[in-house]
């Protein structure tokens, strides 16, 4: 186990309750500075592992590490300092604007004087900084139940980008969204990767541009990671058509020869 | 929302409950006038108008706006624990808790006339059988407590009925309060219930952040960085530390703690930071105008005032969820 490691699972188990189903054991570590995807078939465990490296699942065995704590023993604040997490998809009925929910990601870091305050101090340069990144800026007054699904979701990651976390899980990012901004949002993250080292892991579905845009490829088959690796050597591994029982094309992208699958 | 305009609503909830309480005082079966009201206030004498006003109308008054403030406030915090918009400060048994408090005092120790302790013990008690029942692996899911609460509530009412009808001569007490009412409030009660809602509102008003992240959902919550279990267990608490001091003063008093959070999250929206003041002011304001109403109802006389809560609130109540199912979307 290396000492740098930003991200650990030791043989970590987790049992669906009412579920004859078991995600596990996994062991995993991964450094700093790295983005992941997390691919498999539906109900291959992607979201659970997610849910587990953001300690809202509870492993039944084996311990989850994140910047060298275990998640499970750390409260919310020292908890959502460390790992931020952008969800699928998100309902509520209340009218929350996007800027209150947004301001929700600097939550952790209240004092008890923000809490008492009528007026947390919020950092008003970082919250404008995060909303022009997202593109949120002219929604900022918009009540969040009605935004669009992508923009609800920018909403979303802009509140853990103002979470300012090392490490950030997101499930399935770019569902929802229009290619320009998935786009813009994959470029988003590898900046952010590229740039302050931070840990991006996320559970992703489109085969065809994971290998554009991840380091590593973590694959999940019924609740097991079967192959772990960079994107490249994983695209081209027949572990993948096997996963998916498919039969894939496999092309590279003709400018910088990164590998595509496609689908017949 | 502009701050201005919370700013404007904020006024002129301040002034509708000044208003409220300076009416609340000025009537009554010997009316006073407005002014007398007001230097009275500032200035107490031993004549017969500052007694029926500082002896009489003001605790009287003071109790509406502690309770209809308290209930308000509990309700918008049941609203955003259960993240449903239709709960109300009595949803986990408190309603039938409190109606079984005090049929049990007033049954076993008549003599002590102890009705509203009791029902402030019920309350309570069975706020903390619902959640307890709902533990399950350590945590609670919401939907478990609203469906404990909902059954210990079942329960206890028919206890209550049971005991009721084996002790008939009690009815008519018990059931005059189960209607709430604020009638004959002294200073020293409304002081008990005051002290129990400004802790409740004190322990409350640091989550507020806390509440808005909740309306995401538990889950978004606990990204977020909240405490999700303990967080809900202290605003559960508090909530039913409220309810219970406003039952304790007035009985079952509904509509309140479910209407006015509508009313304020309309004005103010719904972060909590801006939606809790308004909501309390507004609570208050309501329920000393309803006792207003309640008193002067003509040819009947003096009625409890849960009954015009009901009156107006259900119907508000009703022309909200019209208007909702005309135009699709969020909760106002």
């Amino acid at each position: 186990m290396r000492e740098s490691a930003m991200v650990q699972l030791h043989d970590v188990i987790y049992r669906w309750p009412e579920a004859n189903a078991a995600v596990g054991p996994l062991s995993v570590s991964l450094p700093a500075g790295q983005l992941v995807g997390v691919i498999g078939p539906n109900g291959a465990g992607k979201s659970t592992l997610l849910k587990l490296l953001a300690g809202f699942l509870r492993p039944h065995q084996g311990q989850v590490v994140v910047g060298g704590k275990d998640i499970s023993t750390l409260n919310g604040q020292s908890r959502a300092r460390l790992v931020a997490f952008v969800p699928q998809t998100l309902e509520t009925t209340f009218d929350l604007t996007v800027e209150e929910v947004v301001q929700l990601g600097s939550l952790h870091r209240y004092t008890w004087r923000d809490r008492l305050a009528v007026r947390p101090a919020v950092d008003q340069d970082r919250l404008a900084a995060v909303l022009e990144s997202t593109g949120l800026t002219p929604l900022r007054q918009r009540p969040f139940p009605k935004l669009s699904g992508g923009e609800a979701k920018r909403v979303l990651l802009a509140a853990a980008l103002l979470q300012d976390t090392p490490v950030l899980l997101l499930d399935e990012p770019t569902a929802h969204l229009d290619p320009g901004h998935a786009v813009g949002f994959l470029h988003l993250l590898q900046e952010l990767v590229a740039r302050e080292e931070k840990t991006v892991i996320m559970a992703y579905h489109d085969l065809a541009s994971v290998g554009l845009f991840a380091h590593r490829l973590w694959v999940m088959h019924r609740g097991r990671l079967v192959a772990q690796g960079d994107a490249q050597s994983i695209l081209s591994s027949p572990i993948i058509a096997d996963v998916y029982q498919v039969s894939l094309v496999y092309l590279a992208h003709p400018q910088n020869h990164k590998p595509l699958l496609i689908f017949p | 929302m502009a701050v201005s305009r919370r700013a404007v609503n904020y006024a002129v909830a301040l002034a509708l409950l000044a208003l409220a309480l300076l009416l609340g005082i000025a009537h009554g079966p010997t009316p006073i006038p407005l002014g007398t009201v007001v230097r009275r206030l500032l200035a107490p004498n031993r004549s017969i108008d500052s007694v029926i006003i500082w002896e009489i109308r003001f605790p009287m008054v003071a109790a509406a706006a502690v309770v209809g403030g308290g209930l308000a406030v509990a309700g918008a915090v049941m609203q955003a624990l259960l993240k449903n918009p239709l709960a109300d400060p009595y949803i986990v048994g408190a309603s039938a808790g409190a109606g079984l408090g005090a049929t049990l005092a007033q049954d076993l120790v008549p003599a002590l006339n102890a009705m509203a302790p009791g029902a402030f013990v019920g309350a309570l008690a069975a706020v903390c059988l619902s959640y307890l029942l709902s533990r399950g692996r350590g945590t609670v899911s919401m939907l478990t407590l609203i469906l404990a609460g909902y059954a210990v509530g079942v329960i206890l009412t028919a206890v209550t009925t049971f005991l009721m009808l084996f002790n008939q001569q009690d009815l008519s007490a018990i059931f005059a309060w189960e209607l709430g009412g604020i009638d004959g409030a002294t200073w020293s009660q409304v002081l008990v219930s005051a002290v129990l809602i400004a802790a409740g509102l004190a322990v409350v008003w640091p989550f507020a952040h806390d509440m808005n992240a909740l309306l995401l959902g538990e889950e978004e919550a606990h990204h977020l960085g909240v405490n999700v279990q303990r967080v809900q267990f202290v605003l559960l608490f508090a909530a039913s530390l409220m309810t219970a001091a406003a039952v304790y003063l007035s009985g079952l008093v509904g509509f309140v703690g479910l209407v006015m959070p509508h009313i304020a999250r309309r004005l103010n929206g719904p972060n909590h930071r801006h939606l809790l003041p308004l909501t309390f002011c507004l609570g208050a304001a309501f329920l000393t105008f309803a006792q207003i109403v309640a008193e002067s109802v003509p040819v009947i006389g003096p009625i409890p005032v849960g009954l015009v809560t009901a009156c107006l609130g259900g119907p508000y109540f009703l022309s909200l969820l019209i208007r909702q199912s005309h135009r699709a979307g969020g909760w106002p």
